[in-house]
């Protein structure tokens, strides 16, 4: 039996030019925000505990609690808002088609009766206000003519809706049933996002025209503005209120967050400005920000997710981020004595992943390419992406050191570094096999067929291709030259992973028609078969550092794990390990497999007798 | 296509006497009929049995399995599997499935019949699944 110890969350998904919207239960102390179609809920205070809920057919735009914490509403670019339980089955409580584009917003009014929801209604109503249970309507919203970024329900009573869009109106309903009361042109640009306070007195907007305008909460009459003085320099992209309703947090294009004290007479003042830690370019604007008890949570296009303490502004966040993308390649390697795990996306981000702690840190590489495939030892990393170079890096602990390429003349399907002797990798491509030596390419062998996955054993002194007709093809490695030694047939699909055992006695090969063979490396023998378990493609395969157990990952979102000793029948399954399917699979040791798939998140499961 | 005598008594025996934990049962081109390939005993396991089909042949087979229901009964049913791999040639898969019919005729007292075209779909869980 395999249970789950630990998820490594993916951060939420960012784009440039827009804000997202996280929100969070104080109760909990809980956020939630959404990457791909997984919604994520995420502990503050323990941030190795995430729970994923991939129900949506569709990307997941924005995702809410209830005001008593029970049930969640969340909402995809279809125009469907689900509503489900927190706890438990994840029961689905109503699904409703809200909106015919995007949701962009989502709300609960105060006693968790009615959503108000906004988005991109393609022509017809942008915005919709429902009750919870039976999707009623309960207002008529007319008086936007562009996609509505966002919505807020008033939290005390008389209910008041307001939202705002990119026809750079704020508008205020009365109700319910929700009335247009009157609408507010103070912005010159978008208007991002409108939050009220908590107390229901005063309602803010903030906008790319760089301006937040404070209202009063029972009227929508325009009561101040935050001033200017030492105000953002970028497009303002989201806000949020402290609990006492004195303060605002709000995060802008110009890589800052600012918290301003509103006064009385409803006009803002800057007191603290937070730089992000970061380094300063793209990735650093930040997108996203809550104020939830006393934590400032603030998140980067780059999808860095800072916590900062209220209290305590002047103490350095606690940051942590995942990937925003899916993974393409795993791997564990041991860096400075410790175990680290490696995963990359491929958009080029390298993340380092620490067990029990959970982020380690993002490799900062100075050339950002996008990675395909890259193979870890434990000074260097090898990265070949969609281009036509293979890149070798030098890892000093946590940074990278200069990057080498090497052009290998097509692009690169495979790459394989002997464990024992790092300086030797092969790479193929569709139709060569590449032996490098360092950064020298020693030899370009043509292929007679086409080639799709290929390994070399950890010594160096063998190297098997395999092809797209399921054929193994072995060579041996004399010096600087490949010479062909035997083909095994046994594979009905063309292979997709080929992986010697750390022992190198036995090497295993998967293909794409779901089936998995172990080989006895001296005899060339089968030595087990009949793993056929999958439904779908095989993606990758590991051993266990003892070579007894052979893990297999597939596009069927299943992991499975044999004995080599014991015949494939007895084996050990984990279904829906990763929405979307598995791309990467690696032993951090005897017990513990590491998984990492196409929903960006890395998962690792605890092995059980 | 004829059916052997000693076919239907080897299935009697299995399920009446008990002799046997599964028999397994090929089609003889040149006599144009079925008879027992193998037989095995009631020591043996599934694992033994799915070693006993070849790989790239059809076979059909009979086998008694042993289970515990949940209210905690000991049940035993017999299982007829139509091995068919998908390896095997064409003109085996044809010949074993127009056979069929007409053998499982004979055999009366079967409980359930698995059609398998590779070892995951005869897994043991396959028919946990299918008794009750």
């Amino acid at each position: 039996m395999a249970e789950l110890s630990e998820t490594y969350a993916c951060a939420p998904s960012t784009e440039r030019g827009r804000g997202i919207l996280i929100s969070g239960d104080p109760k909990t102390n809980s956020i939630v925000y959404t990457n791909g179609r997984s919604v994520i809920i995420r502990r503050l205070d323990a941030p190795l505990e995430a729970s994923i809920y991939g129900e949506h057919a569709y990307q997941a735009t924005v995702a809410r609690f209830s005001p008593n914490g029970e049930w969640v509403a969340s909402a995809d670019v279809s125009g469907t808002v689900r509503i489900w339980g927190r706890h438990g089955d994840r029961v689905l409580k109503n699904e409703f088609r809200v909106l015919s584009g995007r949701i962009d917003d989502l709300q609960w009014s105060p006693d968790g009766l009615r959503i108000v929801a906004s988005g991109d209604g393609k022509g017809k109503s942008f915005v919709r206000a429902f009750m919870w249970d039976s999707g009623t309507n309960v207002g008529e919203f007319d008086g936007h003519s562009r996609r509505v970024l966002s919505c807020a329900f008033k939290p005390t009573r008389p209910f008041r809706i307001v939202t705002c869009g990119e026809d750079f109106l704020v508008n205020f309903y009365e109700g319910p049933p929700f009335k247009f009361k009157l609408s507010q042109r103070e912005h010159s640009n978008f208007v991002n996002c409108v939050r009220f306070s908590p107390d229901g007195t005063k309602f803010i907007s903030v906008s790319s025209d760089k301006k937040g305008i404070i209202y009063d909460g029972k009227t929508g009459e325009k009561i101040g503005e935050l001033s200017m003085e030492d105000g953002h320099k970028g497009s303002i992209y989201a806000v949020s209120w402290s609990t006492d309703s004195k303060q605002v947090l709000t995060v802008s294009a110009d890589k800052t967050a600012k918290i301003w004290e509103i006064m009385e007479d409803g006009n803002g003042k800057v007191k603290r400005t937070l730089a992000s830690p970061g380094s300063g370019g793209l990735d650093d604007m930040l997108v996203g920000c809550l104020w939830q008890n006393d934590h400032l949570v603030t998140v980067s296009l780059g999808g860095m997710i800072n916590i900062y303490s209220a209290s305590h502004p002047d103490k350095m966040p606690t940051s942590f981020s995942g990937h925003m993308k899916s993974i393409t390649a795993l791997a564990c390697t041991l860096q400075s004595a410790e175990k680290v795990i490696l995963s990359s996306s491929y958009d080029g981000v390298i993340i380092q992943w620490i067990q029990s702690i959970g982020y380690g840190g993002r490799l900062v590489r100075k050339d950002n390419t996008q990675i395909k495939c890259f193979a870890a030892v434990e000074e260097e990393l090898a990265t070949a992406g969609f281009d036509n170079k293979v890149w070798r890096i030098p890892l000093n602990g946590d940074q990278c050191g200069n990057a080498e390429p090497v052009d290998v003349g097509s692009q690169p399907k495979d790459l394989n570094l002997a464990v024992q002797t790092p300086e030797l990798a092969l790479v193929s491509t569709d139709s060569e096999v590449i032996m490098l030596r360092g950064l020298q390419v020693v030899s370009t062998i043509k292929l007679g067929y086409g080639a799709t996955a290929s390994t070399i054993s950890p010594d160096g002194s063998e190297a098997i291709v395999g092809g797209q007709d399921g054929k193994l093809h072995i060579y041996s490695i004399d010096g600087d030259s490949l010479k062909e030694e035997a083909v095994l047939e046994k594979h009905r699909g063309s292979i997709t992973v080929i992986r010697y055992s750390p022992d190198a006695s036995m090497f295993a090969s998967a293909d794409a028609n779901r089936e998995a063979v172990v080989w006895d490396r001296v005899s060339r023998e089968v030595k087990l078969k009949n793993m056929l378990y999958h439904s779908a493609r095989i993606n990758c395969l590991a051993w266990s550092p003892d070579s007894h157990l052979i893990a297999t990952g597939s596009l069927d979102t299943c992991v499975i794990i044999y004995e080599v000793d014991k015949p494939a029948s007895s084996r050990i399954t984990i279904k829906g390990a990763h929405l979307g399917g598995v791309y990467g699979l690696t032993f951090s040791d005897e017990n513990s497999v590491v998984s990492a798939g196409e929903d960006a998140c890395v998962r690792v499961w605890r092995l059980v007798q | 296509m004829g059916v052997a005598d000693h076919c239907k008594d080897t299935f009697l025996e299995l399920q009446r006497k008990k002799t046997h934990r599964y028999v397994i049962f090929k089609i003889d081109e040149k006599q144009k009929e079925v008879v027992v390939e193998k037989t095995g005993g009631a020591a043996e396991s599934y694992d033994d049995f799915v070693a006993s089909l070849p790989e790239n042949d059809c076979r059909y087979a009979i086998y008694d399995f042993d289970f515990v229901t949940d209210e905690n009964c000991q049940k035993s049913k017999i299982f007829f599997i139509a091995w068919s791999p998908s390896v095997s040639r064409i003109r085996a898969k044809m010949l074993y499935a127009t056979s069929k019919d007409r053998f499982r005729r004979e055999l009366d007292g079967i409980h359930y019949e698995i059609q398998a075209t590779d070892p995951s779909e005869m897994d043991l869980e396959v028919l946990r699944d299918r008794a009750h």
